[in-house]
């Protein structure tokens, strides 16, 4: 159940199917997202793949001597370039993969337009997402949802990714979804429609417990992405956005040419795989290591190199030397940068006063803060913003709810329309109304001892306070506590052991907290795979 | 993934407790542990456990460096990877995804479709060659009619009132013409000709042979060339009903397409692109590396550890070869690269971006494979090391019998309670120590740069050398190099001197030990001395050591010390244990001028690297009371070798790699003669004036090896050097980076310096 491997896999097979020769990959512009999560270009050009093509490029020039491997999504107008590609065939000899299933008629036409026998093979690789992560996948899709419902266009491709996923992973699920979510009901029919549609695909040899697919909406807990994060991943993307691991630092003032874009992949930056989940106090003193590290061997270099053995030496460690120093200029960047904002936009006081909203229940003290803080000049109005919408979502129905005063405190510190709707959008999204748990009081004795003893043990780090709903409904999930009144099944069967595969998936986006939760969770629980999906991955802008 | 398991790896340090098997990881420990000694002491496992902690701590160490070995071997480095964030153990190995094959469905719909394609193709060329069977310049035009029209049914003039492709209605300016290859009728704007030559190429490329005339990029402006010309030709001729077109075929535009889209067909099978055969050329030089750089480097790394399964020669032709398949993959690469940049019409940009990549992905290649390939000794450090290697496998013989009669030792000593439980924990970890550090250590391939003569002496045999380093130093005029030389023969020349010194000791002593009453007092002395280093020696160790640590010794040793007097006979012989693991007292104790010559915060220093051997010592003192006088001879002789091992060391730093399985190499001594001369790795010599400057002057390295290898360093290698060097520099001016371009440039000039000098200087 690791993602990322899977599709790398399948672009793997691709490559190798092709045989040897120079070869051209041919995508469309989802399908390039999804390579480039998985394959640097330096790992790929080993594969004598030298080029990289839009299908809906139209200066491609007719280059006989290359192999194309086409993959893409079988959307319709993939369908007609691909057409149009085949009545006049720029490359020698067509590889074509579609990321999910294709119809027959497609096909047909396909065949057709295929004259001069220049295609090779057409089969579905299942590759139709994002893997972020080897336990996180992305749809990439914004705005899903339009109210409480799909848009349907959306929604279709929800279910193309979701069914990707599964098959990819090889997995045929029983399906949970959340009950007080409409959308989450709809997602999990619709992707049992495509199973039992597809039944041949889904054929896969029966494992003692079967998957399990937990479908969960949004809205249930709106709080995790609205609250600042200390984790290094997490933290980049939220205060400076990763979109297909890429970050674009040339907001950051005095950045150098060639940094404006770094890219950040645990795939093959050792550092990154390191410590992305570590904390922001973590990545500094690991960050000073690393440059310690690199200085140790740095001087060496600069150093008048004295005679043939250091040359040598030098010479040998090279490359090594030059990945090195791009690994540390880029880390000392996006750190460098991430403690400039924070100290720019206070960010520890704001995330203190967030985290307590999130986690105590003490009205007077989190207005009074909020207030406070509503005053600094140094708080952005995006902050200010969120630290209201984060009040009102957890007292909402407080009997001493001060809301429109601190609306008003938003209008007199100048925040824009714009951020001032938000609140009562959210609230709306994400309110008490919504809900079909209750995220901020504790539900059971259990839960309140639990809270209790950890109110006794005082809080070790009050910026990471906050657990995101998700670790309890995973955790009760995996203890087979989980409430079927909350979480139905689909269909009539239900699981009777504790499932060990388990694909959540949140409609309206994860968070990279989350990812964490899912991170720690399968670190810590022996047995149990989970792998967290979303249609998109969450920070408080989007 | 894979990489933490990999079998290849060699995991060092995960040494069982107990029978000293070294295990590749720490779950193969564990493993290992619960089926073979489970039964065994519970103290074991409580060492056991404490030896996982620090083996999970060193693991992640560990981790780092493999990294950086994947880095160097190259070979196997892009493909794994461990996953990030994911410890790879986690997952099971995963199988390709679910796929679903339409090719079956798509051949069934295309064969189709083809068939009636080439079906029509096929009719064409067959008509087209009938047409041109025949010699059309000397034959009527009405006979020529007459054999067009029995190729193809004409269709019938009537039927076609409008033409059909433009519509314009025939009449008698608008005449009807008919195409000779389907019959079937367009007016003259929409009539294609076809000329002979272009007709000869298809027909004859049909059949299959080797056509004759123009080549491919000719024929289609011939065509276009002829139509034009026959259209100016015509209006001449207009009067004339049916214009002769004596060396042109009439053809309607349907055709014309199908046999020109077949045409280009058969051009591209007949023509190569120059950058395809470069292409072609320089994959094969990739193969031939693929297949050689592993077997060279197998082939180096066997020499470079001294062993004789290959021959010197061999590999040496082998680095040659490959040396020169990777000058041609620079070279080829570097052609497809400005492949077509001069041509009139500059190439399409994606042609450009083409060349670009398979330029990049060759330099790549070689960074990651080439530069990889390690050097081999030159022959007389060849001999070195074999000579190196037979010595290193006897050491570790006897190191794994006394391991072997060690951990014995040990549990017995356990059970009759000698030595308290709470100091056994921490046997286990630090047991580990020698262990990582011997196969990092490994024998560095360039080690050994001396010391092949067969002086008697080997410090005067380095004094030796390092006044001829001096002397060629000078020559080539370093005078920091000069300066750092003289520096060591002068620490040099003391070690030798008061190497002499401890001989006359030990001669004393061995007069002194003859003596029964002058042994007693001795001990006496000994033990005074004790109590005097443990008093001083726990405040200065508390930086560099822990405190009980320098404790426990004196608590083992005071509890040996007991049992030495108990056995009343040999009690002196039992000092030897004490001398080694603290020097002073032990300088003390063989006399005064040693005392004299190292001072106490000299051996201080020294002290980090001693603490294995400490631990060893330990826990075995009984086995010392019976020791023979030998043993006793033997400390002070290995000691004299010290110098010497130091000095062979490539890079002897204060945390000596070598000194590691130093720390396992006195234990031979406590119980057999086991020739302690030739066993070089002996205790470090306590104040070793050459331990100070080797870890603080990195310059000893080169001082050791570097100016006599230059002076070896074939002409070559260096050139190579320098055409790195130079790729080097390209390669940082392209990215931008001024400073190491600086950094390179300098390299290179000194690189060049050395070359001229060693082509023109003597020697």
């Amino acid at each position: 159940m690791n993602v990322v491997f899977a599709v790398k896999q399948y672009v793997s097979k691709m490559i190798e199917d092709s045989g040897p020769g120079m070869k051209v990959l041919l995508m469309d512009k989802e399908t390039t997202g999804i390579v480039s999560m998985v394959y640097t270009q330096s790992e790929i050009l080993q594969k004598e793949v030298y080029l990289f093509e839009r299908i809906d490029s139209q200066n491609r020039e007719i280059m006989k001597h290359l192999k194309a491997i086409c993959f893409l999504r079988p959307t319709k107008e993939n369908v007609d370039y691909l057409i149009q590609e085949l009545r006049r065939p720029k490359y020698s000899i067509y590889f074509i993969y579609f990321s999910n299933v294709i119809s027959k008629s497609d096909v047909k036409s396909l065949a057709e337009a295929d004259e001069q026998e220049v295609v090779a093979e057409v089969q579905e690789f299942y590759g139709d997402y994002i893997a972020v992560n080897p336990h996180l996948f992305s749809l990439n899709i914004l705005g899903c949802c339009q109210g409480r419902n799909w848009d349907p266009a959306q929604l279709s491709r929800t279910t193309q990714g979701l069914t990707a996923l599964l098959l990819s992973l090889k997995k045929c699920p029983m399906i949970r979804y959340q009950l007080s979510s409409e959308a989450a009901k709809r997602l999990a029919e619709c992707v049992k429609q495509v199973i039992t549609k597809e039944y041949e695909l889904f054929e896969f040899r029966r494992t003692e417990v079967p998957p399990l697919l937990l479908i969960l909406d949004r809205c249930d807990d709106a709080i995790t992405p609205l609250l600042n994060q200390w984790t290094y991943q997490a933290m980049v993307h939220e205060l400076l956005g990763i979109n297909n691991n890429r970050i674009d630092l040339s907001r950051v003032p005095g950045i150098s040419k060639d940094l404006r874009e770094v890219v950040l992949s645990a795939e093959n930056d050792e550092f990154y795989a390191n410590n992305m989940y570590l904390n922001f106090a973590e990545i500094g003193s690991n960050i000073k290591n690393l440059m310690e590290d690199f200085q140790k061997k740095k001087p060496k270099e600069q150093q008048k190199l004295e005679s043939i053995a250091d040359m040598k030496a030098f010479v040998e460690n090279y490359p090594q030397f030059k990945k090195m120093s791009g690994t540390v200029s880029k880390h000392v960047t996006v750190v460098g940068e991430l403690s400039r904002l924070v100290s720019e936009r206070n960010l520890l006081e704001v995330s203190e006063v967030e985290q307590e909203l999130a986690c105590q229940n003490d009205h007077s003290s989190a207005l009074q803060n909020v207030k406070r803080l509503l005053q600094n000049p140094k708080v952005t109005e995006f902050d200010a913003a969120r630290l209201v919408m984060l009040y009102a979502l957890h007292y909402e129905r407080h009997s001493s709810n001060s809301l429109p005063g601190l609306i008003v405190d938003l209008r007199n510190k100048g925040v824009s329309e714009k951020y001032r709707k938000l609140v009562s959008a959210v609230v709306e999204y994400g309110g008490k109304r919504v809900r079909g748990s209750d995220l901020f009081s504790p539900k059971d004795a259990v839960a309140i001892t639990k809270q209790f003893l950890k109110g006794l043990k005082g809080v070790e780090n009050v910026y990471t306070q906050h657990q995101p709903f998700l670790h309890e409904t995973l955790d009760h999930l995996i203890k087979g506590k989980l409430k079927e009144n909350l979480y139905p099944y689909l269909g009539p069967s239900t699981l009777r052991d504790r499932p060990q595969d388990i694909i959540v998936f949140v409609i309206g986006g994860a968070t990279y907290e989350e990812a964490l939760t899912v991170y720690t969770l399968n670190r810590t629980t022996p047995g149990v795979r989970i792998v967290l999906g979303g249609t998109t991955v969450h920070n408080t802008k989007r | 993934m894979a990489s933490l398991d990999e079998p290849g790896e060699v995991r060092e340090g995960f040494l069982c407790p107990l029978c000293l098997k070294d295990l590749q990881s720490f779950y193969q420990l564990q493993s290992h542990y619960e089926e073979e000694h489970s039964g065994e002491d519970r103290d074991v496992r409580g060492q056991i456990k404490s030896l996982m902690q620090k083996a999970k701590k060193a693991k992640n160490k560990l981790l780092k460096r493999e990294g950086d070995d994947r880095a160097d071997s190259g070979a196997q480095g892009y493909e794994s990877f461990s996953y990030g964030g994911v410890d790879p153990y986690m997952w099971e190995p995963q199988e390709l995804g679910a796929v679903r094959s339409h090719l079956s469905d798509f051949k069934k719909h295309r064969a189709a479709r083809i068939d009636h394609y080439v079906v029509e193709v096929n009719k064409l060329i067959i008509r087209l060659e009938k047409l041109t069977a025949f010699d059309r310049m000397n034959t009527e035009s009405a006979k020529i009619r007459a054999i067009e029209k029995s190729v193809v049914p004409w269709v019938n003039d009537q039927d076609v009132p409008f033409c059909p492709d433009c519509g314009n209605k025939f009449s008698i300016r608008n005449r009807r013409h008919h195409c000779r290859l389907c019959g079937s009728i367009m007016c003259k704007k929409c009539m294609e000709l076809i000329s002979l030559p272009f007709a000869n190429k298809l027909t004859s490329a049909s059949k299959d042979s080797l056509s004759t005339h123009t080549s491919p990029s000719q024929s289609p402006n011939s065509v276009h060339g002829s139509r034009r010309g026959s259209i100016s030709s015509i209006s001449s001729v207009s009067s004339v009903l049916d214009e002769k077109d004596d060396d042109r075929i009439r053809c309607c535009t349907h055709c014309k397409d199908t046999l020109l889209k077949r045409e280009q067909q058969i051009d591209e099978k007949e023509h190569t692109p120059t950058i395809v055969r470069l292409y072609e050329k320089l994959r094969l030089c990739m193969e031939k590396v693929d297949q050689k750089a592993p077997e060279y480097i197998k082939m180096a790394a066997s020499l470079n550890a001294g062993e004789t399964t290959y021959s010197l020669e061999h590999a040496s032709d082998l680095r040659l070869e490959v040396q020169k398949v990777y000058e041609l993959i620079d070279a080829l690469s570097k052609k497809i690269l400005t492949l077509g940049l001069n041509q009139d019409p500059p190439p399409h940009p994606n042609t450009l971006r083409l060349q670009r990549m398979i330029r990049c992905s060759a330099t790549l290649f070689v960074q990651e494979k080439l530069l990889g390939l390690m050097s081999l000794p030159t022959k007389e450090q060849f001999e070195e090391l074999k000579k190196k290697r037979k010595q290193d496998l006897e050491r570790k013989r006897t190191m794994e019998r006394q391991a072997a009669l060690e951990s014995q030792r040990r549990l017995e000593e356990r059970q009759s309670g000698l030595v308290s439980r709470a100091t056994n924990g921490e046997v286990a970890p630090l047991r580990r120590g020698p262990g990582p550090l011997r196969k990092a250590e490994g024998w560095l391939p360039l080690s050994g740069g001396q010391g092949q003569s067969e002086d008697p002496d080997p410090l005067l045999q380095q004094i030796h050398n390092i006044t001829s380093f001096i002397r060629q130093a000078k020559a080539a005029g370093r005078a920091d190099e000069v300066r750092t030389l003289q520096e060591n023969l002068r620490q040099l020349q003391d070690e030798y001197d008061q190497q002499q010194t401890e001989k006359a000791i030990e001669l004393s002593r061995r007069q002194a030990e003859e003596e029964e009453l002058q042994r007693e007092q001795l001990q006496m002395l000994r033990e005074r001395e004790w109590e005097r280093e443990r008093v001083w020696a726990a405040p200065l160790h508390s930086r560099t050591r822990s405190l009980d640590f320098q404790r426990e010794p004196g608590r083992g040793l005071r509890t040996h010390l007991a049992h030495a007097l108990d056995l009343g006979p040999s009690p002196a012989q039992s000092g030897t244990a004490p001398k080694t693991p603290s020097p002073s007292p032990a300088q003390a104790w063989s006399g005064p001028p040693a005392l004299g010559q190292e001072g106490p915060p000299q051996s201080t220093v020294s002290q980090p690297p001693l603490n294995p051997f400490e631990e060893e010592d330990r826990p075995s003192p009984p086995g010392e009371g019976a020791v023979s006088p030998a043993a006793a001879e033997a400390a002070p002789l290995p000691k004299e070798y010290n110098p010497f091992e130091e000095e062979e060391e490539e890079e002897p730093e204060a945390g000596n790699p070598f000194t590691g399985p130093d720390g396992l190499a006195p234990n031979p001594f406590e119980e057999e003669e086991a020739r302690p001369c030739l066993r070089p790795a002996s205790p470090p010599a306590p104040g070793n004036p050459f331990e100070e400057p080797a870890g603080t002057n990195p310059f000893e390295v080169d001082s050791d090896s570097g100016p006599e290898v230059e002076e070896r360093i074939e002409e070559e290698l260096l050139l190579q050097q320098i055409d790195n060097i130079k790729a080097y520099i390209f390669d940082a001016k392209q990215c931008g980076r001024l400073d190491e371009v600086e950094v390179l440039t300098e390299n290179l000039r000194e690189l060049k310096c050395t070359l001229a000098k060693q082509k023109g200087g003597p020697d």
